[in-house]
């Protein structure tokens, strides 16, 4: 016997599953999905490509407060393989009454790793005293104009500076959040003196060169200093440069090379947090709130207990009628997950765009990757299909 | 009577269990979520706290954004440094210039300072030759030195709206700070090319150590005209707070995406119970029961499902955390979170889940009220 072609489930309470539906959906794409932006925009923050490299100081906590010599900067470029090293001094700073990130760079070698568009206004030079570029994002969030004179508080020391907006950028990375200064600039916010910086990335060919590799040089870098040797101006002859170059101290110890994506990525598996987790973790809302699509369906069955007695009564077995109303909720129940979906990128958007979707006054990026739709999806089918085969139908 | 009658009647339905259950899963998720949002606050507002900002702070004029373009009353400076708790007054006239030497010109910034000396010293600075003393000396910034090629002991000429001086660069410093790309130059060589002696652009001072900072920066304020503005440069607290901002803003959004599914829930709770309790609702209504009292007697239901259910998910969520965070620490020992909820949270979860309890129940309730005995299937 067939009951496909019965129309027993009244369409307004079929309505009122798809909105339970709608919203356990939309709660479980909306967690996910900035779950796993703050995830990739946190791990790409320095780049995302393998051959992008981080030499870091192990000691520090966080990304930003590290200190490495610059000047290794010169002898990682020196090596085969190596096609940019570009040294950073990442500040973070307070502009315009905002928390936000100036990065210390050297143009020409950052220019090499993240492509920079200008918005209006020209290209940094690192010899620019007194100005620096803003990403995008940053400028529409401080309403910042080109030729703006900004006032810059430092945040790890107290020092202040006035820079001359220059101009406004566009990268599609994390760095439209942020000021990009020279290098002596953040340098200055950090707290640091000429030799040290934040961090150093580096370009590589990774035929020719790896992370490891990089690591021996600087271990024999490290290993040929004189122990005498504390913080001096180099002897060895050097092109004019704008910025002193000073020969640190340090050991190989406490310098990292990694991937800057591993770089990262470490950080945040020290608290537990792999994208793994966060997806189990975005999984648990969705099963918690699939109480209420179990509630939504019992519901359902309740005000269709007289159309379900009509139809046992002249013959419909339990299974045949269960499987009857699984064929006809399933597909009701893929769309109102799909509207669900839709709805929490729709959200994310103009979170996005209102400026509340930040955390470390870096917008979190959008991720709409295939392993959320598809638990979208499946957890959707599992209640479903679970409340419906094991009702009693009585 | 009737209405106690009703509401143990309707709480009585086995289902009464299970809607607890579905809102306080939902309340869970809200509970544990802030409870761990409240950790990592907290870590960073301790984090910010254990640095303590020297406390420098600035004087600008209100009327511009551009340190270049603020212009102050020259006797401010007297009347803080007259103040007990205040040390290291530093008047200073910035000013943008075109310095000329003998491969070029380029506009720079130039800082007119009472003692260059003492200036320099304040920031720690290292110098390549002397201070300058006198109107006819001044110092170059490392940056601005390089950047320039200038050397001690080179001669340099500075222009402004067409007033030229003509000072020799007696020494090159490093400080570490923004000055490194300026010229520094004593008082009354930028109070000439300014054409004033009146006014400073900027007055940079330093609360003394052991002050209360809050109490003597008041004292300072009322002493200080209208038109200018007191900044603290080291805003450690205040970018932390910010930070915490950020992660709260989104939990905020965030939550209404979870109330909404609470609102939701609710209306399909009520729904269920009009729908399984139509005959005692109808026979309610046989032995006299006025139309009001059906809409009370769901109201009533949904709130004490709410009441009882955002209760055990308070409980749930915070206890859930602590008991998640215990278990990490076991596997992941350099782990320590340790989630709390502050009361007021509890309280505002509590009122929050009841009021969307209240939004979703109330078109079943209304339609509940005109249920009557004739059209039941008694």
């Amino acid at each position: 016997m067939r009951f496909l072609g019965f129309r027993y489930l009244r369409r307004q309470h079929i309505l009122t599953l798809i909105i339970v539906i709608t919203l356990s959906s939309m709660l479980f794409s909306v967690t996910a999905l900035s779950l796993l932006g703050f995830y990739r925009g946190f791990t790409t923050y320095l780049g995302e490509g393998e051959d992008i490299v981080a030499v870091y100081d192990r000691k520090s906590r966080t990304p930003f407060t590290g200190l490495v010599p610059s000047y290794l900067a010169e002898k990682i470029s020196a090596l085969n393989g190596v096609l940019a090293s570009s040294p950073e001094a990442i500040a973070p700073s307070i502009v315009k009454g905002e928390s936000t990130f100036l990065r210390g760079i050297i143009p020409e070698e950052f220019a090499k790793l993240n492509q920079v568009t200008m918005v209006e206004g020209d290209l940094l030079e690192l010899d620019d005293l007194n100005s620096a570029i803003v990403g995008r994002n940053i400028a529409e969030r401080l309403r910042i104009n080109l030729n703006d004179k900004l006032l810059v508080l430092g945040i790890l020391t107290d020092r202040y500076l006035e820079l001359e907006v220059k101009g406004i950028f566009v990268s599609h990375s994390p760095m439209d959040d942020e000021i990009l200064a020279p290098l002596y600039v953040g340098q200055w916010l950090r707290g640091a003196d000429y030799g040290h910086v934040t961090l150093i990335r580096s370009k590589i060919d990774r035929d020719t060169i790896t992370p490891s590799r990089i690591f021996e040089e600087i271990v024999k870098e490290a290993s040929e200093q004189s122990p005498s040797l504390g913080s001096t101006p180099s002897q060895e002859p050097q092109p004019p440069s704008i910025t002193p170059r000073i020969v640190i101290r340090f050991r190989a110890e406490n310098i990292g090379v990694e991937e800057a994506y591993n770089f990262m990525k470490n950080y945040v598996d020290r608290y537990g947090l792999t994208r793994e987790s966060l997806l189990i973790l975005s999984a648990m809302v969705f099963l918690f709130s699939g109480t209420s699509i179990a509630t939504a369906l019992k519901t359902l069955m309740v005000q269709h207990k007289g159309e379900i007695s009509v139809l046992r009564a002249i013959g419909a077995s339990k299974r045949l009628l269960k499987k009857d109303i699984l064929a006809k909720l399933m597909p009701w129940s893929i769309v109102a997950a799909s509207i669900g979906f839709t709805l929490a990128l729709a959200i994310l958007t103009v979170i996005q765009g209102g400026g509340y979707m930040q955390v470390l006054s870096h917008t979190v990026p959008l991720l709409i990757g295939p392993f959320v739709i598809a638990i979208n999806f499946a957890i959707v089918s599992l209640i479903v299909s679970a409340v419906i085969l094991r009702s009693d139908l009585e | 009577m009737a209405f106690a009658t009703g509401y143990i009647m309707l709480l009585r339905k086995r289902g009464a269990v299970s809607s607890i259950i579905a809102i306080a899963l939902l309340v869970a998720i809200i509970a544990s979520t802030n409870a761990i949002v409240n950790y990592l606050n907290l870590q960073s507002e301790t984090l910010a706290g254990l640095v303590n900002p020297r406390g420098t702070y600035l004087i600008l004029s209100s009327n511009f954004t551009a340190i270049t373009d603020s212009r102050l009353p020259a006797d401010l400076t007297a009347k803080l440094s007259n103040l007990g708790y205040v040390k290291n007054v530093l008047p200073q006239k910035v000013l943008t210039a075109n310095l000329t030497t003998n491969y070029g010109s380029r506009t720079v910034q130039i800082i007119g300072i009472e003692d260059v000396g003492f200036f320099l010293k304040t920031k720690g600075a290292y110098i390549n030759g002397t201070t300058a003393k006198n109107w006819t000396e001044a110092n170059a910034g490392e940056i601005l030195a390089r950047a320039l090629s200038i050397s001690p002991g080179d001669d340099i000429t500075l222009t402004v709206d067409g007033t030229h001086v003509k000072v020799r660069v007696v020494g090159v410093f490093r400080s570490q700070t923004q000055s490194d790309a300026k010229l520094l130059v004593p008082m009354e060589i930028a109070d000439k090319l300014a054409g004033n002696n009146a006014t400073v652009s900027i007055i940079e001072f330093y609360l003394k150590e052991g002050v209360d900072s809050r109490d003597a920066l008041d004292k300072i304020m009322q002493r200080l005209p209208e038109n200018v503005r007191l900044v603290q440069t080291q805003q450690l607290r205040e970018f932390a707070r910010q930070m915490n901002a950020q992660t709260l803003a989104f939990l905020n959004v965030w939550s209404v995406a979870v109330y909404a599914v609470v609102a939701a829930a609710s209306y399909v709770i009520a729904t269920r119970l009009v729908t399984e309790s139509r005959y005692e609702l109808a026979m309610l209504k046989a032995l006299g029961a006025k139309k009001r009292l059906t809409f009370t007697l769901i109201l009533a239901y949904a709130i004490t499902i709410a009441l009882l259910a955002s209760i055990l998910g308070i409980a749930l969520g915070t206890a859930g955390t602590q008991t998640a965070s215990t278990l990490l620490r076991w596997v992941l020992p350099s782990v320590d979170v340790t989630p709390f909820l502050e009361a007021y949270q509890a309280l505002q979860i509590f009122l929050l889940t009841l009021t969307s309890s209240i939004i979703g129940c109330i078109y079943p309730a209304l339609k509940s009220a005109p249920i009557r005995y004739v059209e039941q299937p008694l």
